[in-house]
C-alpha cells in the first residue's frame, strides 16, 4: 500500500513535470528571460492586487540617481500562503531582487527570489509562468 | 508436496494478511440533507492535483504552450508540486482527463491553428488573449480546472439553487434546481446557460447557451487545450457526487461538435477544507499584463 503510494507520487512527480501550473498569463510575452537583473533597492510601496501584486522599490544607480522600478510577483492570496505579509514588505525596507527585465524596456521586472533585511529569503513570483530557474513557491 | 502445500498456505496467508491491511475499517457515512431535502455539498472545497491535465505526449509543446512567444524556450517552470500550495494530491488515473482512454483531448486540427495563433501574436491584439488573462472569467466548466493557486470553491444551497463561488477569479454560479428549462438559443453567455437536477445524490448541471468568444480552458496546467476556442454548440454535463464527508467527485462530459471530433470526459475529486479561506480576487485591479504585453510588441516592432 505504501509502496504503491511511493510509485504513484514519484510517477507523478514525473508526470507533473512538465505540467506547470498557477500563472496568470505568460512570463515570455512581458519579460525577457535572457535578460536578469539584480536590483537593490528600498520599497516604496506594495500592490497587493490581482491577479499580480506589483512591488515599488527605489534603487540607487552608480551615478548616484534614484530610478524606481516595479516588480511583477504573484497573486496575493499565493503570496501570502508562501509567507509575504504586510510587514515583510513596509516602505522604507532595503530589499535585493533577483528578477527579469520587461522586453519594453522600462523599468519593470518579473520579480523571483527576494533577500530581506534579515538575509530571509522569499519568492515573490508567480510559478508556472515560464521564467528561467522558477522555483515557485519553493518552502 | 508438503513442501508445496505450506508454501501455498503460507502464501494464501501473506494475502490475505495483506489485503486486511489494506482493508480501511467500513465508515458508516451517510449523506447529509439540506432542511429542504437536498443532497448536502454546502462547504468550502479545493481542487489541488498533481495530476496533469492530459496524459503527456512525446510531441507536446510545453513552453509552447505556456506562451513562450520567441521559442527562446526557457523551459516550463516547476511542477505542479512546488507552487503555494500545501497539499498535493493525485487522483488515481494519470491524467484528469479520462476519456477517451487515452488520456488526450479530441481537439480539430483548426482549433489547435486558432490557438497557435493566439500564442504566437499575444502581442499584438487584445483578442488574443483567454478570458482569464483579460479578466473576464477562467469559463465553466474550465473554472473547475486545478490552476495551482486561488483553487477554492464554496457550495451554498438554498431552496432551488445551488450556488458555487469560485475563489478564482471571485465568480459566483447560480444552479437553478427547480426544474426551469434552458434560457433558448437567443441567449449566448460566456459562461452559458447552466441548469442543476438531482439525479439521487448527484448533482447534475447541464450547461448550453455559450456564445463563441470563450476558450473550453484558459490556465497553463491544461497545457494543450488552454486558448482553444469554443463555438455556440459547446455542450457540457458535470456532475457533483459526494462521496464521503470530505470528497466530492467531479466529472464533467464536454462536447463540441465543431471544435472536438468526440465527446471527452475529465474527472477529479474536490477535498473538504473548512479551514481552507477564501480570497478576494479582483482580477482587474492589477491586471498591467494586456498593457505591458503589447507593450512589449511595440518595442519589438521597433526593433
Amino acid at each position: 500500500m505504501r509502496t504503491s503510494r511511493i510509485v504513484a507520487a514519484v510517477l507523478g512527480a514525473m508526470l507533473a513535470a512538465g505540467a506547470p501550473i498557477a500563472a496568470h498569463h505568460s512570463f515570455a510575452a512581458e519579460f525577457d528571460g535572457s535578460k536578469p537583473v539584480t536590483l537593490r533597492g528600498t520599497i516604496t510601496k506594495m500592490e497587493w492586487t490581482n491577479p499580480h501584486a506589483w512591488l515599488h522599490i527605489d534603487v540607487k544607480g552608480a551615478d548616484g540617481k534614484v530610478v524606481s522600478w516595479m516588480i511583477e510577483g504573484g497573486a496575493p492570496n499565493a503570496l501570502l500562503r508562501r509567507g509575504w505579509n504586510r510587514e515583510s514588505v513596509a516602505p522604507g525596507t532595503a530589499i535585493v531582487v533577483q528578477g527579469f527585465r520587461a522586453r519594453d524596456g522600462s523599468n519593470r521586472a518579473s520579480g523571483g527570489d527576494v533577500t530581506l533585511p534579515d538575509g530571509k529569503k522569499l519568492f515573490i513570483g508567480s510559478t508556472g509562468t515560464g521564467a528561467p530557474g522558477d522555483a515557485g513557491g519553493k518552502k | 508436496m508438503k513442501a508445496l502445500t505450506a508454501l501455498v498456505i503460507s502464501m494464501a496467508f501473506a494475502a490475505f494478511v495483506a489485503a486486511a491491511a489494506q482493508q480501511q475499517p467500513a465508515k458508516a457515512w451517510t449523506q447529509p440533507r439540506t432542511p429542504d431535502g437536498q443532497p448536502d455539498l454546502q462547504g468550502i472545497w479545493t481542487n489541488y492535483t498533481s495530476t496533469p491535465f492530459e496524459v503527456p505526449d512525446s510531441g507536446d509543446k510545453p513552453d509552447f504552450y505556456a506562451g513562450d512567444v520567441d521559442g527562446t524556450g526557457r523551459g516550463t517552470g516547476p511542477s505542479s508540486f512546488l507552487t503555494d500550495t500545501s497539499d498535493r494530491k493525485l487522483t488515481k488515473a494519470k491524467s484528469l482527463v479520462v476519456d477517451p482512454p487515452t488520456g488526450r483531448v479530441p481537439i480539430m486540427p483548426w482549433a489547435e491553428e486558432v490557438r497557435n495563433y493566439r500564442l504566437t501574436h499575444i502581442q499584438d491584439d487584445w483578442v488574443n488573449f483567454t478570458p482569464w488573462e483579460r479578466c473576464i472569467t477562467r469559463g465553466v466548466p474550465g473554472g473547475i480546472f486545478p490552476a495551482g493557486y486561488g483553487s477554492g470553491y464554496q457550495i451554498l444551497q438554498g431552496p432551488g439553487y445551488v450556488a458555487i463561488v469560485y475563489e478564482m477569479i471571485h465568480e459566483a454560479r447560480m444552479i437553478p434546481v427547480d426544474g426551469r428549462p434552458h434560457l433558448g438559443p437567443s441567449f449566448r453567455l460566456w459562461n452559458g446557460d447552466s441548469r442543476g437536477r438531482w439525479d439521487g445524490n448527484t448533482l447534475v448541471v447541464d450547461i448550453t447557451g455559450y456564445n463563441d468568444k470563450g476558450t473550453v480552458a484558459t490556465n497553463v496546467a491544461t497545457q494543450r487545450v488552454r486558448a482553444i476556442p469554443q463555438s455556440e454548440q459547446l455542450h457540457a454535463v458535470e456532475r457533483f457526487t459526494r462521496v464521503d464527508e470530505n470528497t466530492i467527485d467531479y466529472e464533467v462530459t464536454i462536447e463540441d461538435p465543431k471544435v472536438f471530433t468526440s465527446p471527452w470526459k475529465v474527472a477529479m475529486p474536490l477535498h473538504r477544507e473548512p479551514d481552507y479561506q477564501l480570497f478576494e480576487y479582483a482580477c482587474h485591479e492589477g491586471n498591467r499584463a494586456v498593457p505591458n504585453t503589447l507593450s512589449a510588441g511595440r518595442a519589438r516592432d521597433r526593433k
